[in-house]
């Protein structure tokens, strides 16, 4: 028995003449089909463009856990301010502890609230270090819990507008009108 | 693949059509469409304002005496009707009862409540005794919010958002903007 040196002569051996047969088209249409790519470039670009035109970082703000926003229709834009999160049970200004909401439940009373008007009156120093001979504006934006009462959204109203954050601006999610 | 055509190229010389490979560029679109639509934000957040009511500093030259304005007064301590009040200077100048419906909406834990017959019958009321309306009016009618201390905040967005109901023309940097026409402060009991 002969040695053959290994090499491309798989199936040459096998007359495949009808398969070179259909797919140089003869005789009937050729099964090879040419996928022009200059629509789904198209497409793709489209979807591109529309995606960057319609991309925005404004929308997106951190959330602090047990927060559940209400939906309201008649709406303004969101606004760079520092933002008082007023969970079930904490009140956060910027992720930092600064009061106790329960306190307040409990309490049944409108009150200053010491340590969120630390906080916030510090955060009007530093704005005032900073933007110096520009009038401070005065926003503050509150993300509450939907079945947060009342007291407390009014103790922290207040404790705002006394630290220098009269413009206090509810955050919501919007929903379209009539929606 | 996408190429460039421009004919001859024979005689020897090198090939003057060339191809331009389209893979990298179609993996490059996708990989792009892939990132803008993970990073999309689909829930839009928004705000609704109120304002404290806090005078601002001593001016060097006082303003003249000016009159006292209207201010509607909405009182939802009630479980069965809102009341809306036009006060000037503490005197009543008109009431109304607005029968409440809570069609509270509850969906994936998050609730909802809406006050139509509440929002339309405010914007009435301003229609016919809010007094500012001009686009160069840098002023707004005030609302002042009545709740108790026990009302769950949802239901004071739902009111708010009512009160939001009525738009006027408000002059943004030389051009008009329809913004809401009251502003709101909350009643301190």
């Amino acid at each position: 028995m002969t040695i053959h040196q290994p090499g491309r002569r798989l199936m040459h051996a096998v007359p495949l003449k009808f398969v070179q047969h259909k797919v140089t088209g003869g005789g009937s249409r050729a099964t090879n089909a040419n996928l022009s790519l200059t629509p789904m470039i198209d497409f793709l670009i489209v979807t591109v463009v529309f995606l960057l035109i319609t991309f925005s970082a404004s929308g997106e703000t951190a959330m602090p856990k047990g927060i559940k926003l209400p939906d309201a229709e008649n709406t303004l834009d969101m606004i760079d301010a520092p933002m008082v999160a007023i969970t079930g049970s904490l009140i956060l200004v910027d992720g930092n502890a600064a009061g106790n909401t329960r306190a307040i439940e409990d309490s049944k009373r409108l009150q200053r609230i010491d340590e969120l008007f630390n906080m916030l009156k510090a955060k009007r120093e530093v704005w005032k270090q900073l933007h110096p001979g520009r009038e401070f504006p005065g926003v503050v934006v509150l993300q509450i819990d939907q079945d947060v009462q009342a007291i407390v959204v009014k103790s922290v109203f207040q404790t705002a507008a006394f630290a220098g954050f009269p413009n206090v601006s509810f955050m919501v999610n919007n929903i379209p009108k009539g929606g | 693949m996408g190429g460039v055509d421009v004919g001859g190229g024979g005689g020897g010389k090198r090939e003057t059509n060339s191809e331009i490979n389209m893979i990298p560029f179609i993996d490059l679109l996708m990989v792009t469409i892939s990132f803008l639509l993970i990073t999309a934000v689909w829930s839009q957040m928004a705000r609704i304002n109120a304002d404290a009511q806090v005078p601002g500093p001593p001016r060097e030259v006082e303003p003249d005496k000016i009159e006292p304005e209207k201010q509607l007064h909405v009182e939802m301590r009630s479980p069965d009707k809102f009341v809306l009040i036009w006060k000037q200077s503490g005197t009543v100048i008109s009431t109304v009862d607005v029968p409440r419906k809570d069609n509270m909406v509850v969906k994936d834990g998050k609730k909802a409540i809406r006050f139509p017959e509440l929002a339309a019958k405010i914007e009435a009321e301003w229609k016919s005794v809010g007094g500012h309306r001009d686009a160069t009016d840098k002023k707004f009618d005030q609302a002042v919010l009545h709740t108790d201390n026990e009302t769950p905040y949802v239901y004071l967005i739902g009111v708010i958002d009512a009160i939001y109901q009525p738009h006027r023309p408000f002059n943004v940097a030389g051009k008009a903007e329809q913004v809401p026409a009251f502003n709101v402060t909350f009643a301190v009991n």
